[in-house]
């Protein structure tokens, strides 16, 4: 689908002010002029915002399982899975400029929506916080857990709007 | 004849490439932003595109196809959103003509690139026709005669304004069923890589290998797939005669088909209005999912309508447990007739009720099933009641592996 990072420009003649950048499930995106990168219908998937804010630049991760260890084979999409998915958000943050070291990372979603699939929003969580802590990227603010669905916007000033299922808007 | 569902999701994506270049294309033409949100394959029979096409005007271009692809691709907007689409062009209705075949032809150009290097074929391609079409006359020639044709689907969002719009890819029927029967080793797939441009990729783009492994376990007997699709009609139709005998009101369905998705689109397909409804996990052969979805004030709608009395607040806990019932009886109704066709044995789990953003409530299970699979079988049906306005869909997510298995075990002699 279509998160093109926006190095790579798709000819609009919109100003960058408005554009906005959708990133699907299992797919991640950067931004670097100022764009807001959105990502809707987390349940039990992760969000990680990144951002360097020296840089100015950020990227967005939208994740649906914890791990690719163990899997039969490769996946068609490197965001499929929260640790495959922060290297990949990582290392093209890097070529769009940001230093890893100033990276900073808020998370949101991660719900345990449903009895019947085994607690996956939670261990989400827990990788998210496991690969970040190992690339050294330390987590700001986080809205995870609970049962409730949420949709994110990832704004140029670098914060995290989380807007839940009831209507209710916080920013983190 | 066999099809292999991993051949099937190559072709999904080379499908998806087409309508990144058509949302390319549509961009620069515009000056709006559009990102491709689902691509689907399906297999539908000629009175299912009839039906689903009544009463819709097309306009779109079709090209002839000779060489690695016989046969005949169209690329169709519908007309009503078409306007919208043009109405942003400049020069506005002025352009219709050459605006529409301009993007036809690069999309299906791009189409048929990907499908080019994934056959090691050249395909030529006859200049673009520039068509206006009621109804499924917008088809190409036999596409409503045969068993069953393969329909392409991808739906543009602009993420700027309000302009949604689909794109409809229909290969000719015969000579495209041959080819994809004719690949069941798709071992070729990786061919396909950067085929349609590097702007056709993105950043969670390294996809080729995902259809080249797997075996022999996804090929399905063509026969087989088409039984399929109709089971998911005569499924759908158990569940809407079940809620006609629960609540006494009258049901029918709207659309019920089998449609081949990357499973990651099927949150965005429900879209991001809450939803309340019931979920269930199936078990036996095959094991999957199902999930009854209903927009809020349907699902009130139709639980007020279950209820002996008014309900105190319009999705609580009585609506719940009317929702639940009605859940339970709709889930029955589908599986038994799978049961039946295929000679298995499936249950269900009870139901768990979900009261969420559509697609938050999709993406457990999607997670769920994606640890195995990419491309799932999704069949959806919208089941409408009268009297009471409310309608609701069926997502209906089988286990890719299991289903093949027991297709595969129906042509057994």
């Amino acid at each position: 689908m279509t998160h093109r990072p926006v190095s790579r420009g798709r000819g609009s003649g919109i100003g960058t002010d408005s554009r906005r950048i959708k990133v699907g499930v299992g797919e991640l995106a950067v931004a670097t002029e100022g764009e807001t990168l959105t990502t809707s219908g987390l349940g039990s998937c992760v969000a990680v915002a990144l951002v360097d804010t020296r840089a100015g630049v950020r990227g967005l991760l939208h994740a649906m399982l914890p791990t690719e260890d163990g899997q039969q084979r490769p996946t068609a999409r490197a965001g499929k899975y929260v640790d495959s998915g922060i290297e990949a958000l990582v290392a093209a943050l890097r070529d769009a400029g940001a230093d890893p070291r100033r990276l900073r990372a808020r998370i949101a979603g991660g719900a345990e929506m449903l009895d019947l699939t085994d607690a996956v929003g939670p261990r989400n969580v827990e990788r998210v916080e496991r690969c970040l802590d190992a690339a050294g990227i330390p987590i700001v603010a986080r809205d995870v857990g609970e049962d409730v669905g949420r949709t994110v916007r990832f704004g140029a000033e670098g914060r995290l709007v989380v807007r839940a299922a009831d209507g209710f808007e916080r920013t983190i | 004849m066999r099809v292999d569902v991993r051949a099937l999701g190559a072709c999904n994506r080379l499908a998806e490439r087409g309508a990144e270049q058509a949302a390319g294309a549509l961009a620069s033409l515009t000056g709006t932003d559009l990102a491709v949100e689902v691509t689907g394959a399906s297999v539908a029979s000629g009175e299912d595109l009839a039906k689903s096409f009544a009463g819709r005007e097309s306009i779109g271009v079709s090209v002839g196809l000779r060489g690695g692809l016989e046969g005949e691709a169209v690329l169709a907007f519908d007309a009503a959103h078409a306007d919208a689409l043009l109405s942003l062009l400049p020069g506005g209705q002025a352009m219709e003509r050459s605006a529409v075949t301009e993007v036809g032809n690069i999309a299906l150009g791009g189409f048929l690139d990907g499908w080019a290097n994934y056959l090691g074929k050249a395909i030529d391609m006859t200049p673009p026709r520039y068509f206006e079409a009621d109804g499924a006359s917008v088809l190409p020639d036999g596409a409503l005669a045969g068993d069953g044709v393969f329909l392409f689907e991808s739906r543009l969002d602009a993420t700027a304004t309000d302009l949604d719009f689909s794109i409809y890819m229909l290969p000719d029927s015969g000579p495209f069923r041959d080819l994809v029967v004719g690949k069941t080793a798709p071992a070729a797939a990786p061919g396909a890589k950067g085929a349609a441009g590097a702007g056709a990729t993105g950043a969670g783009g390294g996809d080729t290998a995902a259809e080249s492994s797997g075996g022999g376990t996804t090929a399905i007997p063509y026969e087989s797939l088409s039984t399929f699709a109709s089971l998911a009609k005569r499924g759908s139709a158990n569940a809407a005669d079940n809620i006609a005998m629960m609540t006494g009101l009258e049901t029918s369905v709207d659309v019920s088909r089998l449609r081949f998705v990357p499973l990651a689109d099927v949150p965005a397909e429900v879209g991001t209005e809450p939803h309340a409804g019931t979920v269930f996990e199936l078990r036996g052969d095959p094991s999957g999912y199902l999930a009854i979805l209903f927009e809020e004030e349907s699902a009130a709608k139709i639980a007020a309508a279950m209820l002996p009395t008014e309900p105190d607040e319009p999705l609580g806990g009585m609506a719940e447990n009317a929702l639940c019932e009605l859940g339970n009886v709709m889930t029955s109704g589908f599986i038994d007739g799978w049961a039946n066709v295929l000679g298995t044995s499936i249950s269900h789990s009870p139901p768990e009720f979900v009261h969420d953003i559509g697609a938050s409530a999709m993406s457990p299970l999607v997670a769920k099933l994606s640890r195995r699979q990419d491309y799932g079988f999704v069949i959806d049906a919208a089941i409408r009641t009268e009297g009471v306005q409310a309608r609701c869909d069926v997502y209906a997510l089988p286990d890719e592996r299991e289903l093949a298995a027991a297709l595969a075990r129906l042509s057994e002699p």
